[in-house]
């Protein structure tokens, strides 16, 4: 048993190469390998997929986390703080949606996340009306931007130039600088950056939640196999 | 997503973070923060003054509540109440533990590769039989 665990260390410490292993082998393998080797394969294939998305998660959130601190040293510590936040009842402007597959039982199925950032799909889900609307009233603020040109900053100018799909644009635009909001008025442009930063980190976030529901699934598919 | 149907879903999920200071800043920047009526929120700051028993009334908390869908932990700070994520084994909400500033992520310590080891243990138990 004393060796059977030491084995199972040496695997794991070694975890990123095996599953490649097994991936290269997988096509002449297949056709001989049983309904439980596909699974095993499809287990460690899952696997794999969670350690690379887990790198990228890596690589993202430390981005974000430079991205951070040089807006906290631009601005100062006291105006990038956890202090700031607030505790007034709001609603998360980024949600989640789950399915459920269709052939499989609640209690065993293996759901799959998927993220509505800055609750687009929901709007986009509604009719055209909205739409129109609001690219009426985005209009009507370019004329009033370009009024006062003193007052136009970057982000004004860059929305102004992509005439397509300016509905959208304007409302991502607008509800991220809601969510800034608490930091200033007039916050880093750092911490722009940080914030799409940690967008696509919660982007990788919901992949490896996929990939993990995967795992489980799979696992507990050879677990009633073996 | 061919396969799928939208039998029940969730609809609009939260996502709940239990992570040190500029984590959960960060992702909160990203829009998940959440404040119900009664001031409840979906994250927990951890710094050097949280106590493992607060971590673990978060933890418990989050994944009892269902209008989460996965909680996000820094894997230092699972590592303290390790025994409550290794027994959780629930799909919904998913636990996923990411690395944080001063940890960086460790496969040999997280809950859900602990099924390969697993595997490989009883595989290697199996061959050691034969």
């Amino acid at each position: 048993m004393a060796a059977a665990t030491a084995a199972a260390e040496e695997v794991l410490q070694h975890m990123g190469p095996v599953p490649r292993v097994e991936e290269t082998n997988n096509a002449a393998a297949a056709e001989e390998l049983g309904g439980d080797d596909e699974e095993i394969l499809r287990f460690m294939d899952s696997a794999d997929g969670y350690l690379l998305l887990m790198d990228s998660l890596s690589s993202a959130l430390r981005q974000g986390w430079l991205d951070l601190a040089s807006a906290r040293h631009s601005m100062g510590a006291s105006r990038v703080s956890s202090t700031l936040f607030d505790h007034k009842e709001q609603s998360a402007a980024t949600k989640l949606q789950v399915v459920y597959p269709a052939d499989l039982q609640a209690s065993e199925s293996n759901p799959h996340f998927s993220l509505s950032k800055w609750c687009l799909q929901e709007e986009s889900n509604s009719s055209d009306i909205v739409s129109a609307q609001d690219s009426a009233t985005a209009k009507l603020r370019y004329r009033g931007s370009a009024a006062t040109p003193d007052s136009s900053n970057g982000s004004d100018a860059r929305t102004a130039e992509s005439s397509t799909g300016v509905d959208v644009n304007s409302q991502v635009q607008k509800a991220r600088s809601k969510a800034l909001s608490v930091f200033g008025a007039l916050v880093s442009p750092k911490l722009r950056t940080a914030q799409v930063s940690f967008e696509t980190a919660l982007e990788l976030i919901v992949e490896l939640a996929n990939a993990r529901s995967a795992i489980l699934s799979s696992f507990s598919q050879i677990n009633r196999e073996a | 997503m061919a396969g799928r149907s939208n039998i029940p879903a969730n609809n609009s999920a939260l996502i709940a973070i239990i992570a040190d200071e500029d984590t959960v800043t960060g992702f909160l920047m990203a829009g998940v923060g959440n404040v119900d009526l009664r001031k409840k929120t979906n994250y927990l700051l951890v710094d050097n003054k949280t106590t493992v028993k607060q971590i673990e009334d978060a933890f418990k908390e989050f994944t009892a509540r269902e209008d989460i869908a996965i909680v996000l932990i820094s894997q230092y700070i699972a590592n303290m109440i390790r025994f409550l994520v290794d027994s959780y084994n629930k799909p919904i909400p998913a636990i996923l533990e990411i690395p944080s500033k001063d940890h960086p992520y460790d496969p040999a310590s997280d809950s859900v590769l602990s099924r390969v080891k697993y595997l490989f243990s009883a595989d290697s138990v199996a061959s050691d039989r034969r």
